[in-house]
């Protein structure tokens, strides 16, 4: 059965997207564990269908300062993908690849910004890539785009994407553990409805 | 200390005489405020896309051109009269520079789309602060029209 809107989604294909959300994210969380020289873990991961105002909640505030890295996956699939680092992870990436750590988002150096943007790409392109071996579907992603801003206004760039077609968003993600310690740092995939349909029709998950 | 009422996406909120309205980080959405001095009724409408095309019609307020419309009509239910209102705008970012995607540059749709709708509407826009890069916080003072824009990285502007 096709969905027409997140909030139709079964059980089973919830369970389907914790599934894709679990292989992503563990995946790439192991590509930043190689690259930072630490062990990494990763938190339960979560399927979330909120309302707008719910999900800037969610994330923390509207007006909370963070550096957002996003892609947009197009091909056979529909989607923007979004690494949202918070301050803890944007020190964690700085500390063990330059040395250096900040105080505020306003100080970030070229360098220390190209470092977050490869990070947020190298991230978002591994769970990718683990979705589309999963799921046997091919996915092209665009180079990144990054900013520091008001996460509220990042957040609602894939709101406003599929505004058209839902009053939700959907986003699949989880935390990542380091040394014993929770370090925010959410990888959003926001697919467009069709692109759900297409995902469980095949992966074979029918009986919605 | 004024009473503040927040307006989240996709919303509405009016007040009379007093009282501050504020929507938080408005990035390519756009946030109306309409103003009618003569009787101090201000309201704040917080758009995210430009045209209304669902089908249902379930939430007019996500939309600019329903959007305005719906408080317009709620305005003048209170008393406001159209020939006396003012507008003043905020938002219409572009918060990331990536091509592609279904809707190309949303917040310059958005501006358009809320130039068109208040010109159609016969509402004066008096000030704006729309477009470029960076996200926007945006207060409007019921008791004076006056408007306050609050970004990251850069002074807060009066509108």
């Amino acid at each position: 059965m096709e969905i027409k809107n997140y909030d139709e989604l079964s059980s089973l294909e919830l369970d389907t997207l914790r599934e894709i959300g679990s292989i992503g994210t563990g995946n790439a969380a192991t590509a930043l564990s190689q690259l930072i020289g630490r062990k990494i873990n990763i938190t339960f991961p979560e399927v979330r269908i909120m309302g707008y105002n719910e999900a800037i909640e969610w994330i923390g505030g509207a007006e909370e300062i963070t550096a957002g890295v996003l892609v947009r996956i197009s091909g056979e699939i529909n989607g923007i993908m979004l690494s949202v680092q918070q301050m803890e992870f944007v020190n964690l990436i700085l500390e063990t690849m330059l040395g250096e750590s900040i105080q505020d988002y306003s100080t970030l150096k070229e360098m220390e910004k190209s470092a977050l943007v490869e990070i947020g790409n190298i991230m978002i392109s591994t769970f990718i890539n683990a979705m589309a071996g999963l799921c046997g579907i091919s996915a092209e992603l665009t180079v990144p785009a990054f900013t520091v801003d008001m996460q509220g206004a990042i957040l609602a760039v894939p709101m406003a994407e599929y505004g058209g077609q839902s009053d939700y968003i959907m986003t699949i993600g989880a935390n990542f553990i380091c040394d014993g310690k929770q370090v925010p740092c959410r990888l959003l995939l926001s697919p467009d409805v069709r692109s759900l349909n297409f995902l469980f029709w095949k992966l074979g998950v029918t009986d919605g | 200390m004024d009473k503040k009422l927040t307006i989240g996406i996709a919303d509405m909120k009016m007040t009379q005489r007093e009282g501050i309205l504020i929507t938080y980080a408005l990035g390519s959405c756009i946030g109306i405020c309409l103003y009618d001095p003569a009787i101090k009724l201000a309201a704040l409408v917080h758009i995210m896309l430009p045209l209304n095309m669902e089908a249902g019609r379930k939430n007019p307020l996500k939309y600019a051109d329903t959007g305005i419309r719906e408080t317009l009509r709620q305005m003048e239910a209170k008393g406001g009269r159209r020939s006396r209102m003012v507008a003043k705008i905020a938002g219409g970012a572009k918060m990331f520079e990536v091509n592609g995607g279904t809707l190309g540059n949303i917040g310059q749709r958005n501006i358009e789309s809320v130039h068109m709708v208040l010109k159609r509407e016969g509402i004066k826009l008096a000030k704006e602060d729309v477009g470029g890069t960076v996200a926007r916080t945006l207060l409007f003072d019921a008791a004076t029209g006056q408007g306050c824009v609050r970004s990251y990285g850069r002074p807060e502007l009066v509108i």
